[in-house]
């Protein structure tokens, strides 16, 4: 364009070269009149204002002219390139120089400068230009696979935009502005250089307001929400891909990843780097770099520290403040530089900081799963120890008690949790507490709910008693005693360990002023915190009841167990015994003693009688006894005595075999001598002995009495056990451990009492005037059955039960035992009436011809057997003894009813605990059963609501 | 101690009562200290109390059983040795007491007494002379007066 355009454009504006160029704030007048003062007024000024305004005026259609940007090419030209530009003329030169830093710079806020201008046309070009595509890209919600490439091409786009707008800025705006600078500097300022820092250059000033005004419209063109969430994925994602291989190079193959973790470190850099530069670096980017670092740790934790370390058992937290020391800090470093954060390095402060907040991650997804890692203690030695470095954290302990007590009630304390189960994960619970906090503090607390409904169960005390005293060295073959009693074996591991230091139970350790190793109690401690006795797992669980309640449960299974009990020399009871009495005292004990002592005693008292009865028999018959006395004479134990017996049943067998009528040789009888006032109460059902025992127990009953003056023995011939030998026409067989019931029905099958029955007869109870004691026997004997070539002798289940006098459910029980052990069996299905099997191999081919259904038969009569026999422990039940006293209690009930009224049961129940003598032992269910039992006789009348009344009253 | 004694006495005379029940006789303890009783007499066969059933309550003092108990008829009763307010006139519950006597027997006593009045020393005139001159009006007022045990809750006695 020609200068002379140029200058009409100056005065007249003409549309079409005026697109780029506003109008001047201040509109050029030519020519007014002015009216000054007379003389020497500012008339020069006024002239020389008009002079500067058209001279300005020109050189911005000038400089504007040549600095526009193209905006024609939206559509066609969508790369929007940096062209190349025309070098400056040299009246552009000029008028640029005017503007910035010459006459026409903008003096005031009344005029608009040339790089506000400018910056005000790079806004315009990016809008209309730039920012739809950047738009388009953002428009919707970004998939997050796809997050590093928008984020990368929005850089990119914004960088050329970025280049576009600053190429011509610096190329032609800041030289003029630096050279101002320069001269100016040097002429006035130099002297102030190291007196104060260096202002900020007019050029700085101009470039710095430039790039804020340029950044602040490329922010606002990107949703700020979208892009802090993109960004923090990306960075995430990133951050997992140098974390995954940083782990990886760690397990073996450093070399192959190596490219790998520089790869996506690099690329993270670049993007960062880049959206720094074009200004989207700022406070987004940080925000969303915090969210992305927040995660990242989570998720790492997640997938390398959640790993439970089992084999070497060690506490992963070291490394894991060694991954966030070393791992997690540098790149967060890297991205803080990139991002040029102040200050853009992590202080041991922040360290500990994060370190905590992994180690309080760690440790809350550990205690999700702490009841886990109870149950498989101590293989999960390594989660508990990352747990105790968890619990030093603030907050940490309320955390993992309430947690682990939900997960307790949810998953321990219900119905469906055995006793033993219960009972075996709170034994582990206290070791595991113990190694997590030996203060026991936390035990304490998460132990409460566990111990309290361990208390609930009534099968609880049985269990301990019994696991107490199993050798835990059986080889956990069965997990139930005889009794039927389930038992833990992890009890019985604790019972076996050696007795730690004890010092006395009940000594108050906070008075002792002397201990020098007092410490105070903690101080998180609740009310009823006492100082736990380290680890024994044996005073918890003692100490889960009133001291006299598990004593009396004690009684009853010791006495059970004692009478049992195959050990002569009771080493294991006896010890069981010390133990439990240095804790719980010795006081209260007695009972236990003397049940102890009983069975002791009666050992020598057996020894002592049989000596006299050797010796008289000696004196007696000294022809026919002689040849045994060797046999007996060193008795001392049971299993010398049984190894006699087998060798008299051999004998037998010869003599049987000759069909010789003499009698078997006569059984052995060894009693067993109990106070009954000591002992809970026992089976006393009564019924016959074979005679032979019977016979015994008389002469045992004389001795006795010779030995002990005034006291009287009374048999009970339920308890006790016994060994026979049956002698049948094909075969002989030995049966040890039986019940005196099961002896006494298969010696009633035995024709005019030829059989050397060696029962062992019961359990006496001696009474004198003062203290009355019982006598269990143990006796062998051999029981031959020579009925060769005759008919097998029959009964039915009613004739034993007169003959016998004995309960029905007794002889069923015995005959179900022989019939599955092939001795006896129905002579018809179905009939009730029992012969012995004398012939095996005959009975059981015809048997089985008549009767397919028999052959099912002896296992279904022995697992009914094995069930009966579980029930038949000496010690009597619960239910037995509730069986027993059910007509006082009817006759309670009817009393109260009469007297007092229509009642509901849970009236009923407890007067009936406070008035009856000896209390009312069961709940709620057991007296609502008998009450509809009596419903059912008609002697009461149930009414709505649980409400019961006599009848008729 | 010696309320200890009188517990077990009372528990032990409780339990008899149980264990050898006497027709027409019952009691009970009313509350878990055992000193108050409650008991239920049925009226014997062939007296005008045929068939009814009579409340007691019996409260025994500390010095049981060397004191007697003293009983009273909670259900009102028309009968020539018992007032309007249900106190008895017997002799065994007053200078005759001793020792040996059991709640069983002094219940067993008063059933007697419901078919054998004691005339010569009445607490009621009128039921005394009644008993021998008019029996069917004896019997009338004695179903008047009577109330059964459901009555009696009614009226929250």
């Amino acid at each position: 364009m020609d200068h002379k355009s140029v200058v009409f454009a100056s005065v007249f504006p003409v549309p079409s070269l005026s697109h780029t160029t506003p109008t001047p704030i201040a509109t050029p007048v030519l020519g007014y009149a002015s009216f000054g003062p007379s003389f020497e007024g500012p008339a020069a000024d006024t002239a020389g204002a008009q002079q500067r305004a058209v001279r300005r005026n020109v050189a911005w259609s000038t400089a504007t002219r040549f600095l526009s940007l193209p905006k024609t090419q939206i559509a066609a030209d969508a790369s929007f390139e940096v062209r190349n530009r025309a070098q400056r003329t040299p009246d552009v030169e000029e008028a640029l120089e005017y503007l910035l830093v010459g006459e026409g710079r903008s003096e005031d806020e009344r005029e608009q400068g040339i790089v506000e201008w400018f910056a005000n046309e790079a806004t315009l070009h990016f809008a209309a230009v730039v920012r739809p595509r950047v738009a388009a890209l953002w428009e919707k919600e970004v998939h997050l696979s796809q997050a590093c490439e928008v984020l990368d091409q929005t850089q990119r786009i914004l960088e050329r935009a970025q280049n576009l707008y600053f190429q011509p800025f610096a190329d032609h705006l800041l030289p003029f502005l630096h050279r101002h600078a320069a001269a100016s500097s040097s002429s006035t300022v130099r002297h102030y250089e190291f007196a104060e820092p260096r202002r900020p250059s007019e050029a700085d000033i101009a470039r710095q307001r430039f790039q804020r005004e340029i950044h602040a419209a490329f922010t606002y063109c990107v949703s700020a929400r979208r892009f802090t969430k993109t960004l923090s994925y990306a960075l995430y994602d990133m951050g997992c891909a140098v974390f995954r291989v940083y782990i990886r190079q760690e397990a073996g193959s450093p070399q192959a990843k190596f490219d790998n973790i520089s790869d996506s470190r690099r690329r993270m850099v670049s993007l960062l780097q880049g959206l720094e530069r074009v200004g989207l670096g700022g406070d987004n980017a940080q925000r969303a770099f915090a969210h992305a670092m927040d995660k990242l740790m989570g998720s790492f934790i997640d997938s390398h520290y959640t790993k439970v370390d089992w084999y070497s058992r060690k506490s992963v937290v070291p490394h894991l403040r060694m991954f966030i020391r070393d791992g997690f800090c540098p790149l967060a470093e890297l991205v803080l530089e990139c991002l040029k954060c102040q200050p853009s390095s992590i202080d041991a402060k922040e360290l500990q900081v994060w370190q905590d907040m992994a180690l309080g991650r760690l440790g809350r997804a550990r205690v999700e799963d702490l009841f886990d890692y109870v149950i498989r203690w101590d293989k999960s030695l390594g989660a508990i120890c990352d747990l105790k470095e968890y619990l030093k954290l603030p907050g940490a302990k309320q955390h993992l008690t309430s947690n682990f007590s939900q997960q307790v009630s949810r998953r321990l304390l219900h119905p469906g949790a055995t006793t033993t189960f219960i009972l075996n994960v709170y034994i582990s619970v206290i070791r595991a507490f113990h190694e997590l906090e030996p203060k026991g503090v936390l035990l304490e607390r998460v132990a409460r709910p566990i111990r309290r409904y361990l208390r609930e169960r009534e099968d609880t005390g049985r269990i301990i008693i019994a696991s107490l005293l199993v050798d835990p060295n059986d080889g956990g073959s069965s997990a139930k005693t005889a009794a039927g009693v389930e038992i833990s074996y992890e009890i019985a591991k604790e019972m076996a360990k050696p007795l730690s230091n004890f010092s006395s139970a009940d000594a108050d350790d906070e008075l002792d002023y002397g201990d020098m190793n007092w410490q105070p109690l903690p101080s998180d401690a609740s009310p009823e915190y006492k100082k736990s006795k380290g680890e024994d797992v044996i005073w918890f669980l003692l100490s889960l009841w009133d001291r006299d309640d598990f004593i009396s449960e004690l009684k009853n299974i010791l006495g059970d167990h004692l009478l049992r009990c195959q050990d002569p020399e009771y080493e294991k009871e006896i010890r069981l015994l010390e133990l439990i009495k240095v804790r719980l005292g010795d006081e209260k004990l007695q009972a236990c003693e003397v049940m102890l002592r009983d069975v002791l005693d009666s050992k020598r008292i057996n020894a002592a009688t049989r000596i006299n009865e050797e010796k008289e028999k000696v004196l007696k018959t000294p022809e026919k006894r002689a040849p045994r006395t060797p046999e007996n004479a060193g008795p001392r134990t049971p299993r010398t005595r049984r190894a006699a017996a087998a060798a008299a049943a051999a004998a037998e067998a010869a003599s049987a075999s000759t069909q010789q009528k003499h009698a078997a040789p006569a059984p052995k009888l060894n009693a067993q001598i109990l106070s009954s006032f000591f002992w809970p109460p026992l089976r006393d059902d009564e019924f016959l002995v074979p005679p032979q025992i019977q016979a015994l127990q008389k002469e045992y009953e004389v001795r006795f009495e010779r030995i002990k003056g005034m006291r009287k023995l009374r048999w009970m011939n339920a308890l006790g056990d016994g060994s026979i030998t049956l002698e049948l026409e094909d075969r002989m067989e030995e049966f040890d451990h039986l019940t005196p019931w099961q002896i006494s029905v298969i010696c009633a099958f035995q024709e005019g009492g030829e059989e050397g029955g060696e029962g062992d007869g019961g359990f006496g109870k001696s009474s004198s005037t003062r203290n009355s004691s019982g006598g269990k026997n143990k006796s062998t004997g051999t029981a031959g059955e020579g009925h060769a070539g005759k008919k097998s002798v029959t009964r039915t289940a009613e004739q034993l039960e007169e003959m016998l006098q004995m309960d029905e459910d007794l002889v069923q029980q015995a005959l179900a035992f022989w019939t599955s052990k092939s001795i006896l069996r129905e002579t018809e299905p179905e009939s009730g009436i029992y012969e012995v099997i004398e012939n095996l191999s005959s009975s059981s081919s015809s048997s089985t011809a008549k009767t397919p259904g028999s052959a099912s038969k002896p296992t279904t009569s022995s697992s009914t057997a094995a069930a009966t026999a579980t029930e038949a422990g000496a010690v009597r039940s619960q239910a037995s003894i509730f069986a027993s006293k059910k007509e006082i209690y009817q006759s309670f009930v009817i009393g109260m009813l009469t007297n007092q009224g229509n009642a509901p049961v849970s009236r009923i129940l407890m007067m009936m605990r406070m008035v009856l003598p000896g209390g009312f032992p069961y709940g709620e269910e057991e007296l609502r059963v008998l009450l509809e039992e009596m419903v059912e006789e008609g002697r009461v009348v149930g009414f709505v609501g649980g409400v019961f009344g006599v009848k008729g009253n | 101690m010696a309320s200890n004694t009188v517990a077990q006495r009372l528990q032990k005379e409780l339990m008899d009562l149980l264990t050898h029940p006497t027709p027409g006789i019952s009691a009970f303890p009313s509350d878990s200290n055992l000193s108050l009783w409650t008991a239920t007499i049925t009226g014997p066969a062939d007296t005008p109390y045929d068939g009814l059933v009579f409340k007691l309550s019996m409260e025994f003092s500390p010095e049981y059983p060397y004191k007697a108990p003293t009983v009273l008829f909670r259900t009102p009763i028309y009968h020539p040795n018992v007032d309007f307010s249900g106190r008895i006139c017997l002799d065994i519950l007053k200078d005759r007491w001793s020792a040996v006597i059991s709640v069983g027997s002094v219940l067993l006593s008063l059933q007697s007494l419901l078919g054998e009045p004691n005339n010569a020393s009445p607490l009621n005139g009128q039921a005394a002379e009644l008993w021998d001159k008019d029996p069917a009006e004896f019997k009338r007022l004695v179903l008047a007066r009577h109330k059964t045990p459901e009555e009696l809750d009614a009226a929250g006695l």
